[in-house]
């Protein structure tokens, strides 16, 4: 992969170091090493936290179609400058698309990678429709569970910004459990109803491997059915973000 | 404008994680999992997601200081390392080099604790060397070296996902090795069964199949009453026992005596639960055997680490993938400070001092004479201090004013101290006594490597510079080395460190920093073409024949009396990690566990009155501490216990300095104490 420098100053690719893959910001005049594709790291969560400290020139960003609707709800919340932004889109392959049950795999423009279908259901999701709701609670309490409050789900998650985390407040978490309680993974849930973008980061990084994705599927429905909206689009504004009235709010909160 | 993502592995358990670090111009600005690690998986726990948080904290060391009139005051480097080596030297004429302790350290990496260790041997001329593994595994490593022949994790954290049994004790795997854990969990829900044997319930023993409560202090009784129960069930591996392994008759004869109704009465378990247990662990194809401090830190601790490796060899579940016996090593490189010879018996690679081919190899190697008589261990040097026979002690990292058992006693015993140096990254307890303070640079600032609880070696990879003028511990050691007047301390790099490191130490042999920037290699790795080992005695024992140690049950040397009816056991939380210097500055980890408690079960604290949340004061023969109760089915009746992070109620001011006569662990697990409300 060469590097346009005529498109951006800076590019945030994954690429081979040390016998892995590692995330890297190359800018220009450097080398941009052996990227590495087949790994992709969440480069959008990368990008929140160093955006600050790269205060001028275009960036170009690997973003799959679930970065770019990351990359959106953070354009639209103001916390990054679209006109800043250049994507490089990669196409998932179909290993990627079955291991997040991801409906909706090809970037707007893809300059890597072949457009792959999208997988047709998640079967966890469709299992748990089907059982009673006592044995979904029973299902749901197992996996929680295996929490260790890593908050590995927050950290890695592109659209997670708030300042002062609620998971970190005691009225809602109290400090001393774990596993922490049913309330921890439901606030985390809710919060994010119309922000998430389903890349999945935050099951891969879950050490306990809790399904949290097919957690996110099944509220996602709710949103979509009560709302009609689906995060990651730019035309339109969360309704939890919307007046009364039904106009976007002026002030947005910057934190939900 | 600079943005790196450098990666590295964690400063904190012994699980090995590795991860990117995240720097913007010279700041440290987050930590990054590595997707590609083969031991983390791209998973961390949140001590991992917080460790870039200390290391540019404003208390950081950035200056030496020398201590004048009762002061710490910033010095010049010359005049600090003058003052250690005018000291040292002095109290060498005087009192001849036994009488100077060097503390190596488990934070430190294998370069660094090589040279602590050659410094000491080579350059002061004693063995006395040592450091926390004494409180952690020593009797790990006495008891399996006499069992195996090797005193390390026998299988590697992967295997755990594979195996069909995992029987867990004395160790809370989710909270004190994450990771590892993670791994538990993995093969849990693969369909794997879990064993938790402990005293406290743990977030994995809350969701294991079979979750045993033995009282402090019984270990050797259970583990006898499973190995009686599956040579009384023909549930033995004979084809095992009989060529792999010597004096089986001697244990056979000693956990007679051991029926499911004496281990009932002696542990508290029931037999139905003890024997369930057996049958599992026995007939599972693939069983590991994954143990911590809870095994451990008891005064016959080298015994029920025989126990235990009794009880993995009457099955044969050892030198197969996902068996074996895995003792969990707490910190970043106990390993490898133990590997490269931070210990006063054994040279690098557990070469002994008192064995003469031995000692004339290292001499050859150093161009030296070097002592003789194996030195003092950490907790032998205390009461040596305390006798007057020890006068100095040069400190590395460590943080024996609130690690050791029975904390006054410590601080008598160093008040005797002629002089005291200490190298550190924070002003920790320790180092507010010491005469000379040096800043040290910390994992995140410097070049190493870390050995891996499963043997892997790990490498740490300069991320930032050190604050002020801190330095790594190699050339600090490097540097008192020479001034000390000895040769062989002229080393320019980490890697160069290794070089010498792997031509004295045969399991390192195979080992150089450019191998290892691309491929894990686990020790033993005797040549460069050696790709390293996973799985340890797996065609025959690394002493030949695995030896059965006919152990018996002994009971604490503290048990309750009617003055202090509880029985003390202490250990870590999730959050914080050992002295806390370096947890207690992370926002995220402090929040999660600001203060200390002391766990009591529900009907105790309804006996006494006491209620969740309320402040009381807990005492043993040795001290007292005030602190808040947490009234919890977590822990069973007559047994409280208390973390032992926090200076403000320190749990090692009420801990028992009982040493195993082999290995000089103390008996930090068992102790009969009081509690009272405040």
């Amino acid at each position: 992969m060469a590097f346009d420098e005529r498109a951006a100053d800076h590019l945030l690719l994954m690429r081979e170091e040390h016998g892995n893959v590692a995330p890297a910001l190359v800018s220009k005049g450097e080398e941009i090493g052996d990227v590495r594709l087949d790994i992709p790291y969440q480069l959008i969560t990368i990008l929140e936290t160093i955006y600050s400290w790269v205060p001028t020139g275009k960036i170009a960003v690997i973003t799959r179609r679930c970065d770019e609707k990351a990359l959106t709800e953070l354009t639209k919340r103001g916390y990054v400058d679209e006109k800043r932004m250049v994507k490089i889109g990669l196409a998932c392959s179909k290993e990627q698309i079955a291991r997040c049950r991801c409906s909706d795999p090809v970037p707007s423009k893809v300059d890597f990678g072949e457009p792959n279908t999208p997988a047709p259901r998640d079967d966890l999701s469709d299992k748990l429709a089907q059982m009673s709701v006592e044995d979904r609670m029973k299902f749901w309490v197992r996996q929680f569970r295996k929490c260790n409050k890593c908050f590995a789900c927050t950290h890695n998650c592109p659209v997670c910004f708030c300042d002062d985390c609620v998971l970190e407040e005691r009225t809602f978490v109290a400090e001393q459990g774990i596993p922490p309680g049913l309330s921890f993974h439901m606030i985390r849930s809710y919060h994010l109803i119309d922000k998430c973008v389903e890349c999945g980061e935050c099951e891969r990084s879950c050490p306990g491997e809790i399904p949290l994705l097919t957690l996110r599927k099944m509220l996602a429905k709710d949103i979509k059915e009560v709302y009609g909206f689906v995060p990651g689009d730019p035309k339109t504004v969360s309704p939890l973000n919307t007046t009364l009235e039904g106009e976007p709010m002026e002030d947005e909160c910057d934190e939900c | 404008m600079s943005v790196k993502h450098v990666l590295t592995t964690c400063p904190y358990c012994g699980t090995g994680c590795n991860f990117f670090l995240q720097v913007a111009d010279g700041r440290l600005v987050g930590v990054v999992p590595c997707k590609t690690d083969e031991i983390s998986l791209g998973r961390l726990c949140i001590k991992g997601y917080s460790a870039h948080s200390f290391v540019q904290h404003p208390d950081r060391l950035t200056h030496p200081m020398i201590r004048k009139s009762g002061q710490l005051r910033q010095v010049t480097w010359d005049e600090a390392m003058d003052r250690i080596v005018g000291e040292v030297t002095r109290i060498i004429e005087k009192y001849g080099p036994d009488s100077v302790v060097v503390l190596a350290s488990a934070k430190c990496t294998n370069e660094e604790n090589y040279l602590i260790q050659k410094m000491a041997r080579a350059a002061i001329g004693t063995n006395n060397v040592d450091h926390c593994a004494r409180l952690c595994h020593a009797s790990t490593v006495t008891g399996l070296l006499y069992s195996f022949g090797s005193g390390a994790m026998t299988n590697t954290t992967p295997e755990f996902d594979n195996a069909e049994c995992i029987l867990v004790t004395g160790s809370n795997t989710l909270e004190a090795h994450p990771i590892v854990g993670a791994r538990m969990l993995r093969a849990l829900d693969k369909g794997a069964k879990i064993i938790v044997v402990d005293p406290r319930e743990s977030p994995l023993s809350r969701i294991s199949h079979i979750s045993l409560h033995q009282r402090p202090g019984t270990d050797i009784a259970w583990i006898n009453g499973m190995i009686k129960i599956i040579l009384d069930e023909g549930l033995a591996n004979e084809e095992f026992i009989k060529h792999r392994t010597s004096a089986f008759d001697e244990l056979k004869e000693a956990v007679n005596e051991y029926t499911p109704e004496y281990v009932e009465a002696t542990t508290g378990i029931p037999k139905e639960k003890l024997v369930e247990a057996a049958r599992v662990y026995a007939k599972s194809d693939k069983a590991m055997i994954a143990y911590a401090m809870g095994i451990t830190q008891h005064s016959n601790g080298t015994d029920v680490v025989k126990a235990i490796a009794n009880l993995a060899m009457v099955t044969g579940h050892i030198g197969r993938e996902s068996t074996g016996v895995n003792p969990l090593r707490g910190q970043c490189n106990v390993q490898g400070a133990c590997d490269a010879g931070g210990l006063p018996n054994l040279y690098p690679g557990y070469q002994r001092v008192d064995d003469q081919e031995a000692r004339m190899k290292f001499q050859k190697a150093w161009d030296t004479k070097l002592p003789e008589k194996p030195g003092l261990t950490l907790t032998s040097a205390m009461n040596e201090a305390m006798a007057g026979k020890v006068k100095a002690m040069i400190i590395f990292g460590e943080n024996f004013m609130l690690s050791d058992p029975d904390l006054g006693h410590v601080e008598e015993a160093i008040k005797k101290l002629e002089f005291i140096a200490v190298s550190d990254i924070f002003l920790s307890e320790t180092a507010q006594k010491a005469h000379v303070v040096l800043p040290a640079a910390c994992y995140a600032e410097k070049d190493g490597t870390f050995t891996s609880t499963d043997r892997a070696i790990r490498v740490l990879r300069k991320a930032v510079d050190p604050p002020g003028e801190a330095r790594s511990d190699w050339t600090i050691a490097c540097d008192l080395g020479k001034r000390l007047g000895s040769h062989g301390f002229d080393f320019s790099s980490p890697a160069e460190v290794m070089a010498e490191m792997a031509s004295v130490t045969p399991q390192y042999g195979g080992i150089d920093f450019e191998r290892i920037d691309k491929q894990v290699l686990r020790w033993p790795c005797p040549t460069k073409e050696h790709h390293g080992t996973r799985i340890l005695h797996a065609q025959k024992f690394t002493r030949g024949l695995g030896a059965f140690a006919p152990v018996r049950h002994a009971p604490p040397k503290e048990v309750p009396s009617e003055e202090y009816p509880f029985i003390l056991t202490t250990g870590r939380n999730l959050f914080q990690y050992h002295t806390g210097t370096m947890t207690r500055r992370s926002p995220k980890l402090e929040r999660e566990a600001p203060e200390p408690y002391v766990e009591i079960n529900k009907s105790d604290a309804k006996s006494l009155n006491i209620a969740d949340g309320e402040r009381v004061s807990v005492s043993s023969r040795r001290g007292s501490i005030a602190l808040k109760a947490r009234v919890t089915d977590r822990i069973i009746p007559g047994s409280i216990f208390i973390p032992f992070h926090y200076a403000e109620a320190a749990a090692n001011r009420l801990t028992n300095a009982a040493l195993d006569p082999i290995s000089n662990i103390p008996e930090l697990k068992a102790c009969a104490a009081k509690i009272e409300k405040a």
